[in-house]
Formats: C-alpha cells, sequence, structure tokens
C-alpha cells in the first residue's frame, strides 16, 4: 500500500525485536467478539492514485459550478476572485501539514501568520482584537451569545429577525440548553420584505438582555445606520453583536467597529477561500479589549524568546479547554488556522486598495442590474452592498425566470424560502436572493436581464 | 556524538518583519474582474471614514515573505511528528488535487440538488463507509471539528433522554484521563460533568465507575484507546453498566486510528462516535484546521442526528432538510465539504483489502517505539499499547531534566516532539504517538535521538538539554509575558 513504507520484512524484525510472530498479537487486549475478519468491511477494492483521479473527476463533472456558470447566489457563500498565490501558499507543506502550533519554536511560521491575521481582521472589522478563527459564520455568532452572558452574567439572547437565518437557526440550538430567553425580533410586515428596522429591535431589549444581535450588512443585503443601537445597548447594558456574511463590504462601508459594536462575527469565506460547496470557511471573531478574557477560541500574542527576540505563542489559554476543561470559555480546540492563513495572504495581496476595488465592483454589479430590471420585477429599497432580494409579481413567474436562467448556465438567485423558513408564508414564494460579486462581468448582468426579459 | 544520525541542521533561515513593517507606498493594485465602476451613491453615507490600513504587498514580497514564514514551520512533510492523539500520518497529495477540482471546489452550497449531484455522491458514499468503519447505522457530516461533534453528541443523547422522559439526567461522567473538550463540551449543553479517577492500569475502574451511576446520569463519554495509549478491554461490560444505569455512552473517536479495520466501536456497545478525520483519515491539519468531526449514531440516536443532511432516493442524492425529532443544525451548512472529499480519496486508496493496515502498521509502530524506550524511560501503564505509547520523565527528574526539555531537545535533532504534560493522569506525560505512514528507518532514528537524551540525563551531560532548542528560528518563548500584558494585533 503506497502510504505505508514497511516491508513484509519490516513488519516480521520488528515483530520479532518484541517477542512476537503475529502483527495480531499486538491486538490481544480486544475482546476477540470485537474483532473484525480483516478484508471484510464493506467498502470497494483499494484504487490506484490515477483511479482515485477518475473517480473525482467523474463526480465533478456531474456538477456545475462557478467557473462554468454565472453564479449570482450569495446568502452567506460569495464567488469571489481567489489569486493563485493564496492556493500556493496554503498548499506549502510547512503550513498544511502541521498541526496547532503547540511547540512555538518550530511553528512561528504558523504563528506569525496568524498574528497578521488577527491585526488585519481587527482593522478591517474595526475592533481592537481578534481571535484566530472560529468554524463559520453560525457557530461564531453562537459563540458570540454564549461570551455576552459570560461578560454581563445576563440571559436573554436578542436577535434581529434580518440576520441570517442559518446563524439564527444555530444561535437558538446552542442557546436552547441552557437557562435564559431566545428572542427573534421579526422584520417587516406581512406582505413585504424588510431590511433591518432597528425600532424594533430596540423595542426588544431590556435591563435583563445580555446582547442584540444584528446583522449589517443583513441577511436581505441592506445596509443600515447602526449608531441608534449603540445608544440602546449602553442604555441596557448589554453587548452589541454585529454579524456579517460577506466581509469584502468592510472594503468600503463602515466597519461595525466604527458604529461601537462590542463583538463582530462573520464569515471570512469571501478573503480567498473557494465556496467549496459547504466549506471548509472561516469563521471571524474580533471584539473589543476589555471583553479578551472571555473570547472564545485560539489567540496568538506577541512575546520574545530565550535570546530577547520577537517571537509569537498561542496564549491565554487559561481560558481554554484543555486547561480550564468544564469551565472553558468554549469547547473549540481545532479549528480553520489553514483558512486564516489563506485570508492572510488574500489581504496582503489586496491591501486596503485591493479590497475597495472588490467591494466597489461588487457594489456596482448589483447596481448595474437592479437598474436594469424590466417591470413586473422589483428590488428591495433602500441602500444595498452586493446583496438584495428581487421580487417578483408570482410564483410561477419567479420560477419561470429561474428555469429559463439555467438553461443559460445561470444561477439566478437563492429562492428566499429555501433558506428562510416561512418566508412563503409572507405572499407566496416570489422572492429571490440574488447576490454579485466582482467575478460578475457586465455581459453576465445583460445575459441576466435578457434571460429575465424572455421569461416573464 | 554522530552528526549524521539525526535530521536537524540550521539551515538558511531568513528572518522575515511583520508584513507591516514593509514601509513602502502600497504598489499597484492588483488587477481585478468585474464591472469597473464604483459603487452607488446609495451607499455614500455608509462609506468608511478612514481606510482599513491594510498595507498590501507586490506579488513577489507577498511570496516570498509567506514562503519564508512557512520554513519557520515543522510539518509532516518536514518530518517525523509523533504528537500523541493528534494522528499526524501523512498527507496524500492526490487528495488535495482532486479536492480542488473546480466541479468541487467552486460549487455554491445553495446550487439546485440536481447540479450538485456529483458532490452529494461523493458524501453520501463516505457517510456509508464511516458508518461502516466504525459500525454505527448512521452519520451526520456537519460537525466541523472533534469538539463540535462532542458537542452535537451530547445534543443528540439529551434530546434523546428527553424524549424518555428523563429531563433530570444531567450528569455526564468523563474518566480523568479524558480530552478537554469532553467536559467542555458537556457544560455548553447544560450538562455537568463528574470526572472518574482511572485505575491503577490508566484504563476505567468499573467500581469507581459503579459508585457514579444512578438516576441523575446522562452518559458516559469514553475514548477507547484512552488517552494512556491502551485499550479499554472492559468496554462492553463499561457500556452494559451504564445503559442498564439509564445513561448512554459517548465514545470520542480521536484514537479510531488504532482499531480501523480491526474493530468497531460500534459493536462495542457504544451509541454514538465522533470521528477526527484529520487524524484517522488524513485530511491535512493546516497549523490547526480546518478539521471536520461527523458523529456517527446506532438506532438508539439515529432519529435524532442533525439536519440537513444527505439521503439517495433512488438513483437521486437528496439534502433532508427537515426531521420531526432532530436537534436541528450547527452549521450553516451540510459540513466541511471540501475536507470530507480528501477523506473520500483516503478511504478509496484503500478500500476494503488494505484498510486494516493503517490500525495494524499503526499499532505496530507505537509498540515498537515502546519496547524500544522502555528501559530508558518510566512507562506507567505496562502491557501492550495501542497506537500510542506513554512515557513519564520520572526517571530524568532526578538528574534536574523535565519533559519540557526532553521535548525541546529533539527540536533540536530534527524531530517534531510528542504530545507533552497529556494526559493528566501521570507527572511529566509524553506521549508518543508515531502513526502508520513512518519508516522503521525513522522510528529508529527517533527512538536513537531518545536514547541519547536518556544517556546524557544518566551521565550528568544535561546542559545542551537545558539550552535547547537553539536551531530554530527562535529559541523557548516567554509563554508568561504573552498572557501577563496580551499583545494580539500590531500597533504601528
Amino acid at each position: 500500500m503506497r502510504y505505508l513504507p514497511h516491508t513484509d520484512s519490516d513488519r516480521q524484525a520488528m515483530l520479532q525485536s518484541m517477542g512476537h510472530s503475529n502483527i495480531m498479537d499486538l491486538f490481544a487486549d480486544i475482546p476477540s467478539e470485537f474483532h473484525t475478519k480483516l478484508g471484510s468491511l464493506d467498502l470497494p477494492v483499494a484504487l490506484s492514485e490515477a483511479g482515485i483521479v477518475k473517480k473525482f473527476t467523474k463526480a465533478a463533472e456531474k456538477n456545475r459550478h462557478a467557473g462554468n456558470t454565472r453564479c449570482f447566489l450569495g446568502g452567506g457563500t460569495y464567488h469571489h476572485f481567489v489569486p493563485a498565490v493564496v492556493d500556493y501558499v496554503i498548499s506549502r507543506g510547512e503550513f498544511l501539514t502541521a498541526y496547532t502550533p503547540y511547540q512555538p519554536e518550530i511553528a512561528q511560521g504558523t504563528l506569525q501568520a496568524l498574528f497578521e491575521y488577527q491585526t488585519m481582521i481587527a482593522r478591517l472589522t474595526g475592533m481592537e482584537v481578534s481571535n484566530a478563527s472560529m468554524y463559520e459564520a453560525a457557530t461564531a455568532t453562537a459563540e458570540a451569545a454564549l461570551m455576552a452572558r459570560r461578560v454581563t452574567r445576563k440571559t436573554r439572547t436578542v436577535i434581529a429577525g434580518s440576520v441570517n437565518p442559518r446563524y439564527r437557526a444555530v444561535t437558538e440550538n446552542y442557546l436552547s440548553r441552557l437557562d435564559g430567553d431566545y428572542v427573534e425580533v421579526a422584520m417587516g410586515q406581512k406582505g413585504t420584505i424588510h431590511g433591518t428596522d432597528l425600532s424594533q429591535v430596540i423595542a426588544a431589549m431590556d435591563e435583563q438582555t445580555a446582547c442584540v444581535i444584528v446583522q449589517y450588512p443583513d441577511f436581505y443585503g441592506s445596509v443600515y445606520d447602526l449608531a441608534p443601537l449603540r445608544e440602546a445597548c449602553d442604555a441596557h447594558k448589554c453587548l452589541m453583536v454585529v454579524a456579517f456574511s460577506d466581509a469584502s463590504a468592510f472594503g468600503l462601508i463602515e466597519s461595525p467597529g466604527a458604529y461601537g459594536a462590542d463583538i463582530v462575527v462573520g464569515s471570512g469565506q469571501a478573503l480567498g477561500i473557494p465556496m467549496a460547496f459547504g466549506g471548509p470557511h472561516l469563521g471571524v471573531f474580533a471584539c473589543k479589549q476589555k471583553y479578551l478574557r472571555q473570547m472564545p477560541g485560539r489567540v496568538c500574542g506577541l512575546t520574545t524568546d530565550a535570546d530577547g527576540k520577537r517571537g509569537f505563542v498561542l496564549t491565554l489559554s487559561t481560558r481554554e479547554q484543555h486547561i480550564r476543561r468544564e469551565k472553558a470559555t468554549s469547547n473549540i480546540c481545532t479549528n480553520q488556522g489553514l483558512m486564516c492563513t489563506a485570508a492572510a495572504t488574500y489581504m496582503t495581496l489586496m491591501g486596503d486598495a485591493g479590497l475597495e476595488t472588490v467591494a466597489n465592483h461588487s457594489a456596482a454589479a448589483l447596481d448595474l442590474l437592479v437598474s436594469k430590471l424590466p417591470s413586473g420585477v422589483v428590488a428591495a429599497d433602500g441602500a444595498h452592498y452586493n446583496e438584495t432580494v428581487l421580487t417578483f409579481t408570482s410564483a410561477e413567474k419567479r420560477d419561470a425566470f429561474i428555469n429559463e436562467a439555467r438553461n443559460n448556465d445561470i444561477f439566478a438567485g437563492i429562492p428566499l424560502e429555501t433558506i428562510e423558513k416561512g418566508a412563503e408564508q409572507i405572499d407566496g414564494n416570489r422572492h429571490l436572493l440574488v447576490a454579485t460579486t466582482e467575478m460578475i462581468e457586465e455581459d453576465d448582468i445583460n445575459d441576466y436581464i435578457a434571460t429575465m426579459e424572455v421569461a416573464l | 556524538m554522530s552528526n549524521t544520525t539525526y535530521s536537524a541542521t540550521s539551515g538558511i533561515q531568513q528572518e522575515e518583519p511583520l508584513l507591516f513593517e514593509h514601509a513602502h507606498e502600497a504598489s499597484e493594485s492588483i488587477s481585478l474582474p468585474g464591472v469597473q465602476g464604483k459603487a452607488p451613491s446609495s451607499l455614500d453615507a455608509f462609506k468608511r471614514k478612514t481606510a482599513a490600513n491594510i498595507p498590501g504587498l507586490s506579488e513577489p514580497e507577498a511570496v516570498r515573505h509567506f514562503v519564508r514564514l512557512s520554513q519557520w514551520n515543522h510539518g509532516i512533510e518536514t518530518g517525523f511528528y509523533p504528537l500523541g492523539s493528534c494522528t499526524m500520518k501523512y498527507n496524500p497529495r492526490v487528495n488535495e488535487q482532486v479536492a480542488r477540482l473546480p466541479g468541487l471546489a467552486h460549487v455554491h452550497p445553495d446550487q439546485p440538488e440536481d447540479s450538485v449531484q456529483g458532490m452529494l455522491e461523493l458524501l453520501h458514499e463516505l457517510q456509508g463507509w464511516l458508518c461502516e468503519i466504525a459500525g454505527f447505522s448512521d452519520v451526520t457530516l456537519q460537525p466541523a471539528a472533534g469538539a463540535h461533534g462532542e458537542l452535537t453528541g451530547l445534543m443528540m443523547i439529551r434530546k434523546c433522554l428527553d424524549a424518555r422522559g428523563e429531563q433530570k439526567r444531567k450528569k455526564v461522567l468523563v474518566p480523568d484521563s479524558a480530552h478537554g473538550t469532553n467536559p467542555a463540551s458537556a457544560a455548553l449543553c447544560g450538562m455537568y460533568t463528574v470526572e472518574i479517577k482511572s485505575g491503577a492500569d490508566g484504563r476505567i475502574d468499573l467500581d469507581e465507575l459503579k459508585k457514579h451511576l444512578n438516576d441523575d446520569v446522562a452518559a458516559l463519554m469514553m475514548t477507547n484507546p484512552n488517552t494512556a495509549g491502551t485499550f479499554e478491554s472492559n468496554v462492553k461490560e463499561i457500556c452494559q453498566l451504564v445503559h442498564d444505569a439509564g445513561g448512554l455512552v459517548y465514545g470520542d473517536g480521536a484514537n479510531l486510528n488504532a482499531l480501523v479495520g480491526v474493530a468497531r466501536p460500534g459493536d462495542m456497545g457504544l451509541d454514538c462516535l465522533h470521528i477526527n478525520v484529520h487524524k484517522t483519515f488524513s485530511t491535512p491539519h493546516g497549523g490547526g484546521g480546518p478539521g471536520a468531526g461527523p458523529v456517527a449514531v446506532n438506532d438508539t440516536l439515529k432519529p435524532f442526528l442533525p439536519v440537513p443532511r444527505i439521503e439517495k432516493d433512488g438513483d437521486v442524492f437528496k439534502v433532508l432538510t427537515e426531521d420531526e425529532q432532530s436537534i436541528g443544525s450547527v452549521l450553516s451548512t451540510l459540513g466541511q465539504t471540501g475536507v470530507y472529499m480528501r477523506a473520500n480519496a483516503y478511504i478509496s486508496a484503500f478500500g476494503h483489502n488494505h484498510i486494516h493496515k493503517i490500525a495494524q502498521d499503526a499499532v505496530l509502530n507505537a509498540n515498537y517505539v515502546l519496547s524500544r524506550l522502555k528501559e530508558a524511560y518510566h512507562v506507567p501503564f505496562e502491557g501492550l499499547c495501542k497506537h500510542e505509547c506513554l512515557l513519564t520523565d520520572e526517571w530524568q527528574n532526578k538528574h534536574g531534566v523535565k519533559t519540557l526539555d526532553i521535548a525541546k531537545r529533539l527540536i533540536d535533532l530534527g524531530f517534531h516532539p510528542m504530545t507533552v504534560y497529556f494526559p493528566l493522569i501521570v507527572h511529566g506525560a509524553m506521549l508518543i504517538e508515531p502513526t502508520e505512514t513512518e519508516s522503521k528507518k525513522t522510528l529508529d532514528s527517533f527512538c536513537d535521538a531518545m536514547l541519547e537524551i536518556a544517556a546524557q540525563c544518566e551521565a550528568g551531560d544535561t546542559q545542551a538539554l537545558h539550552d535547547a532548542p537553539v536551531k530554530p528560528i527562535r529559541r523557548r518563548l516567554d509563554e508568561t509575558q504573552a498572557a501577563r500584558k496580551p499583545v494580539l494585533v500590531w500597533q504601528d
């Protein structure tokens, strides 16, 4: 077997040196009733390397993907451009095949990259500190709610209904076995899709509230002024948690930190990480310095070595499960380390100017698309970054467009009710969540609109 | 001493500043595709007032920066990496290649099912294989790592107990040798943990276990082989006792590598098992993830599996998004599917005809290392080990040498240290997991190094141990300083 270096004579020599003759002697401590007959598992026969490539190529060819279609899908995952250098860097065996940096002297590469990542995430989100990643945005949101309970010693969580329904579902799930209330604030009125209405969120806050969670830009792509929320959080002594889905927004629009957020969580997938169907993506977690010791997850910190040279280590481990066990700030151990290196590489290649260009192109594409919509299709009101909701006159019209678009190699958007359960109850399945990035060209938008005109 | 025995030399290592210290004006922006316009005026009121201050390096500078950083790391591809309970085995390169196929890497999670049948097929196939290898009836791919799998498994156990009307059961029994994630996961699930003291042989003590079994018990979390590297031979009886007391048995599968193809935890009476695919199934650990922690379950827990998950309906693969008794979802998506592509490729390479060789060679290697080192280092628990072996620094302590010194000296000799000071049930633990992908030559070289260190202790020639490491780009780092006044971001 090509991944196993031993020859049979190696095995025999090793066994003999230990006074054994059969390798199964080494399994004598497992009761015989539990021994599987070797070779009897219901698995296919081993494939050669060429066989593996062939199998995966065949499976991959059954899929449509962003490379051979025009992808207008968002909802938390976005098809942004990934420079070749990013994949090169994270393919290097020294980054790829290292463990969590428990031995810092021989993990300074990973550690410095994490420190650079933390710094750039803090700057991008406008926060003072960042951790070295969570799994993805939904679990990061849930961890923010848990952290707010520890900081405030209160147990009520208020979350806007305009937060990605998947983030809400996971957060509610995480909180459901603990004491305290979980309150979702419904947005809008029957018959319409609304962006975030902060006055409704603020009305739901009270003295028992540990934190309020909003998304910015929200699930529907809406951008709004967060300032009133800061005032309300101060009034109720609760933490302001801001979630986001597409980190590229902050190359252009004001950061959550500038509005006074206490904790910022979201997806860093837009920062050089392929969509890969469901992951691995990157959970971003940043907060104010004063809450640092209640922050979940690994963090990398600056220090010096025995010769006084600058170096880096994982630090504040007394918050963590391997020291604090049941009193830890989180159970997280393995996180998304390599994705931090990817995001750090991406941001280094982009710089402020590149990040702003990505954001401008992403937003300009949506603006162009909306400006060309034919009658019978309405985009949501207000300021939007790179995502919005289109409303059709009927479910039939919408689905006719989606199907026609498929025929033209266009993934036109996500039917809202597939993510937001209950959206169909608003006024039928008439809504389409549409996202754009810098990977969408003007021609793609022209084709999108032309298809729409045919289908309607 | 011959310098040619070991692999570490002081090669050229370039100092490299933080990218924020590459002080020059940002170079011309990277060329980007798309609609070459500006954001609409409706966003004007929301624009950043100050730039984020992300420096931006030219491509050649950025590549050199990160390549230099990479060279400061020890990875599996660089050298031996015997971290106990971490299963640092070789990560096949073809797995990286296939996971990057555009039809797998650039698929959006909300594409229509009929446009992702190839992806769903590979994931569904893996679901079946994981169940078959671990001996369970179904599995969820949603958990993103081992600890996330623990949480998910305990959520299912909680729901199962609630469905039985046993809401009051909140006690989770955890052996004192368990990973720290076990009690942390239980706490997150609204339950409390009680630690069971290990017996003199490092295994679960049945009498001690029985003392804690009562109407409050929700579950026992067991790791088998345990973190001392030994098999819990009473596993059947342990499961029976917990079940008789009305509790369920959670399996921490961190050490599954010892059993792959040879024995199945599901056959032993466990109710569920999380699998660390970044350990057992060779997906790269990436300097701290991404991993994946699928949880396999028996029929008792199957109704409570998270959604979404994949089912086959005739020839068509479908994503099930609702299920009456499900605990709901624990992630935004189906799971870390990119990681699972690699796991599928790995199992494909072994097939039914080779898969047992993983456990065989892993266990052979660990026992071989143990047999070579047991005269020079204290072995706290006698007998066979499984995929990893446990030593302590007891005999070296009398020469003023601790586990940490031994670990750091190994770095100078070209090896990644073993896991140190874990498990907590022995003083000065050194947990060595060689894995099956190391040659006899490498194992011998490592053992020679360990024996030489022991001999230096005996001879009182310990200065090199206390000074170590001297060969990497940095020497021992001051962790106290880092924690006392944490600096987590760079200030220009």
